[in-house]
């Protein structure tokens, strides 16, 4: 089966709507949202609380289903996909990264960071598996369990664990959220990296200094889309974002 | 998949532990008993015995055969149950894990096979422990039968290799099957329940819960229909299934029924009653897996003891039915002959006990070939006349009141082999004499065959000397005391009303159900106990972030441990309840075959709730003041 279609972009999202809840109480979480994710580009979502940042990143990775409207993923179209297809999608074409690592605690770093090979049903060699984890400059803690390395150590494996299958989009959220300063940056560092070397990145924050390290930032408010800023700076952003607030 | 079973085992062993031993239990519990009926089978005598002895043993090792049979099946149901309503819990516990697997790109059959690895492990594993506690096992299980005097001395019950491969498939197929309907859930879980809290994996009354608890439920009262036939035998059969289907269904159903119910027994008043009232709507799954062993537990044993006791309990009423007589009196054949004369005595029917044996052809079924069977214990000698006068049940066939000479009538035992063929061989000091059936007697619910012979059969001196007992009827208007002191006045033997008569056989009866109550109590007992407390133990543990928050709110330790021992004791009470409900089916059950007769067993039902309660409110308070430390 083909759930193929056209589009320029990494991701697209075609009048999507997300309405939660019965006929009685009804919350539209997205409302008519239009958006293209060029490749090789780092975005950046941001919004008040309650904005739909959440369910925007849950609709485009197929981890929830629209209301209507159409969601393109490297070019196939998800919105009516049967949860197999979803699954296989998920092994090839996306990474993830939470603001709270969700590591498997009984697995070590380098067990987590074969984890989607292996789920995938291939062979994950000891070299891939060391260089990956060289890559985010764990290649001393390839043993420790998640529960010996610091948050920021834990987000750099779940990145590693994210860009071991090669994916085509890397989703990201809150991903610097659960982290301090320095931590923040060195995994912000990291991501530059991959954008530079081509990945696709698509980014949930709050956080001004964060988003300001993405190509573009889009701002929801209500379930739309309201505002763009291309090539932000941390400044920038939070006025915006201020503003924004100021409104709700 | 194989190493992420293995970590996530030890990462997170305590939530196994449960499941663990439930399986070494069950497999010590069936290779012991495997190996006791094996050593039972082979017949062995200790040397140098009677021939009567001999028997007497063999006899013995049937009826422990029988019991230990009854046992293993029941061991594996509970173990299946046990182990899956764990595993259960366990799943739950992780659904989070299994969601963020799903998001890394396992698929449902992926899911699947890691918890059937796990359950594969745990089965290896716990088989392994098992094996090594059936030692002891075997070596326990010999004392209590030969402490009931089912065994004779000197028994052994050799270990032998070829019961692992019973006790080894046993072992890991009750882990996999207890494990089987948990992951089929499992692999349900949809991936976005990694990234939040609630969701599906939140809701605990599943479509396959449903099912199997609405459908256990209409089962049980299908059983119950079927027990208005008024037939004994199926009342007896349906009670025990009332009992299995009716526990199944209202464990499947408890998430619903737990908080329901506890909510009626928690009234709204202090802030700590408040607390757990609320905590019972909340943890349902917490609730339903402490509240789902008690049910078992509860449903099982006083269902099976009530039916035993209302069938020992109708055994007494049959018998007191049966004669027409107003006193019973104790005493040998020499006295028993001087009762006729008193004053105010109409008739007296002696019956001795006979110190002989009789062996008779008999067959289980009319298809089996008869073999010969001597039944030594309930050789009685009576007189036809005042027989047929005190007693009120008629031969199945042929005529007592040809029971002269060398003649016999038996066949009353309802559960036993089938008497066949027209005589029988009486032994006595070595002599052998043949007597003629004459009559079939009617079917009682008495332990044993019995059989009758002519007093006028049997010698004089054996007939004086043997215990007999002597049923008489007074003529109208005979105060029973003049009579009883006549014969406290002459020596002649100790009296009792037939009521007492009758309710000493019920008594008796009942003996021989403690033994099975006894095995049966301790092996449901101790599960029930295990999977209760894991409950109460992996629930209280994973509260931690929960109970921290009500001790930044103000609560002291004592106050948030005294909160979760109210919420756990009304569910424990609940538990209880809902199991009394299933035992009462049962009981309804039984009494249609029994024409109303039941023995309600209060006491037993007592000792259980008693039990429950402190085994679940220990565990509960020692793992919440433990968890609830603020460092």
């Amino acid at each position: 089966m083909s759930y193929g279609g056209t589009t320029p972009f990494a991701v697209e999202l075609r009048a999507v709507t997300k309405q939660y809840g019965t006929k009685s109480a009804t919350v539209r979480a997205l409302d008519g949202v239009s958006l293209g994710f060029p490749p090789g580009t780092w975005t950046a979502v941001m919004g008040p609380s309650g904005s739909g940042k959440s369910t925007l990143l849950h609709c485009a990775t197929g981890l929830d289903r629209v209301t209507t409207g159409q969601v393109l993923l490297t070019g196939a179209d998800i919105t009516r996909a049967p949860e197999a297809y979803l699954t296989t999608l998920r092994r090839r074409s996306i990474g993830f990264v939470f603001q709270h690592f969700n590591l498997v605690a009984s697995l070590t770093a380098a067990q987590n960071v074969a984890l989607p090979l292996k789920l995938a049903g291939s062979r994950a060699s000891t070299q891939d598996i060391a260089e990956a984890l060289g890559r985010v400059g764990l290649a001393d803690r390839q043993h420790h369990r998640p529960r010996e390395l610091s948050g920021g150590q834990q987000q750099r494996v779940a990145i590693a664990r994210a860009m071991i299958t090669r994916p085509a989009v890397l989703f990201a959220d809150e991903p610097t959220g659960a982290l301090d300063s320095r931590s923040a940056r060195t995994v912000l560092g990291l991501l530059k990296d991959l954008v530079t070397a081509g990945q696709t990145i698509i980014m949930v924050t709050h956080d001004p200094a964060a988003a300001a390290s993405a190509d573009s930032v889009v701002f929801l408010s209500d379930g739309r889309v309201v505002d763009r800023l291309d090539r932000p700076t941390t400044h920038a952003v939070a006025e915006r974002l201020a503003r924004l607030e100021e409104s709700c | 998949m194989l190493t992420l079973s293995l970590s996530t085992l030890r990462e997170r062993w305590p939530l196994f532990v449960g499941a663990v031993m439930t399986v070494a239990l069950g497999v010590a519990l069936v290779q012991a008993a495997l190996l006791v009926m094996a050593a039972t089978g082979r017949g062995w005598v200790p040397p140098g015995v009677t021939e009567e002895e001999a028997l007497r043993i063999n006899e013995g090792y049937v009826g422990a055969a029988t019991l230990l049979g009854m046992t293993v099946p029941l061991a594996a149901f509970l173990a299946v149950f046990i182990v899956g309503s764990t595993f259960a819990f366990t799943v739950a516990q992780r659904s989070r894990d299994l969601a963020l697997l799903s998001v890394l790109g396992a698929n449902r059959r992926q899911l699947r096979r890691l918890l059937l690895c796990e359950a594969l492990f745990l089965g290896v594993f716990g088989t392994l422990v098992g094996v090594v506690l059936a030692f002891p096992a075997t070596l326990a299980q010999s004392a209590v039968l030969h402490g009931f005097g089912f065994l004779p001395d000197g028994f052994e019950a050799p270990f032998g290799p070829w019961v692992l491969g019973a006790s080894v498939p046993i072992g890991v197929g009750v882990a996999v099957l207890g494990v089987l309907s948990a992951s089929r859930g499992a692999a349900r879980v949809q991936p976005l329940d990694a990234l939040r809290d609630t969701g599906s994996a939140a809701r605990v009354m599943t479509p396959g819960r449903w099912v199997t608890g609405l459908l256990c439920a209409a089962a049980t009262a299908g059983f119950i229909a079927l027990t208005r036939s008024g037939d004994l035998l199926v009342a007896l059969g349906m009670s025990l299934l009332i009992s299995m289907t009716g526990s199944v269904a209202l464990s499947r159903l408890s998430p619903l029924l737990v908080p329901l119910v506890g909510r009626l027994f928690v009234l709204p008043g202090s802030t700590l009653a408040e607390l757990a009232r609320a905590n019972l709507r909340d943890g349902v799954r917490r609730s339903a897996s402490t509240a789902a062993p008690l049910i078992v537990l509860v449903a099982l044993v006083l269902g099976i003891d009530g039916s035993l006791g209302s069938l020992a309990k109708l055994t007494g009423v049959e018998q007191e039915r049966s004669v027409r007589a107003d006193l019973v009196v104790d005493s040998t054949g020499a006295q028993s002959a001087r009762l006729a004369a008193l004053p105010g005595v109409a008739v007296a029917a002696p019956q001795s006990l006979l110190p002989v044996s009789i062996t008779a052809l008999s067959a289980e079924s009319p298809d089996d070939p008869p073999r010969p069977q001597t039944y030594d214990q309930l050789v009685f000698a009576v007189d036809p006349v005042t027989y047929l006068e005190t007693h009120v049940a008629q031969p199945r066939s042929g005529d007592l009141a040809a029971l002269t000479g060398p003649t016999v009538a038996g066949g009353s035992a309802v559960w036993g082999d089938r008497l066949v063929g027209e005589t029988v061989t009486l032994r006595h000091n070595g002599q052998e004499t043949t007597l003629r059936f004459v009559a079939r007697l009617p079917e009682t619910l008495a332990l044993g065959e019995e059989f009758l012979v002519s007093r006028d059969a049997v010698p004089a001196d054996l007939l004086a000397t043997s215990p007999t007992q002597t049923f008489l009827r007074l003529t109208p208007g005979t105060d029973p005391a003049t009579v009883r002191s006549a014969i406290a006045a002459g020596d002649l033997g100790t009296v009792r009303t037939v009521a007492e008569w009758a309710g000493a056989a019920a008594k008796a009866q009942q003996g021989g159900n403690l033994v099975i109550m006894a095995v049966l109590m301790g092996l449901s007992g101790l599960y029930a106990a295990i999977a209760a407390v894991n409950a109460v133990v992996i629930a209280g543990a994973e509260r931690r972030a929960e109970f921290a928050v009500l001790r930044l709110s103000g609560l002291t330790r004592r106050q948030v441990t005294t909160a979760a021992l109210i919420e756990s004791t009304v569910v424990t009470v609940v538990g209880l309840l809902l199991g009394a409900l299933v035992a009462a089916g049962a009981l309804i059950g039984v009494a249609g075959g029994t024409g109303g007769v039941v023995a309600v067993p209060w006491g037993l039902f007592g000792v259980l709730s008693a039990g429950a309660l402190v085994v679940t409110a220990v565990a509960c308070a020692l793992t919440t003041w433990k968890v609830s430390s603020t460092s």
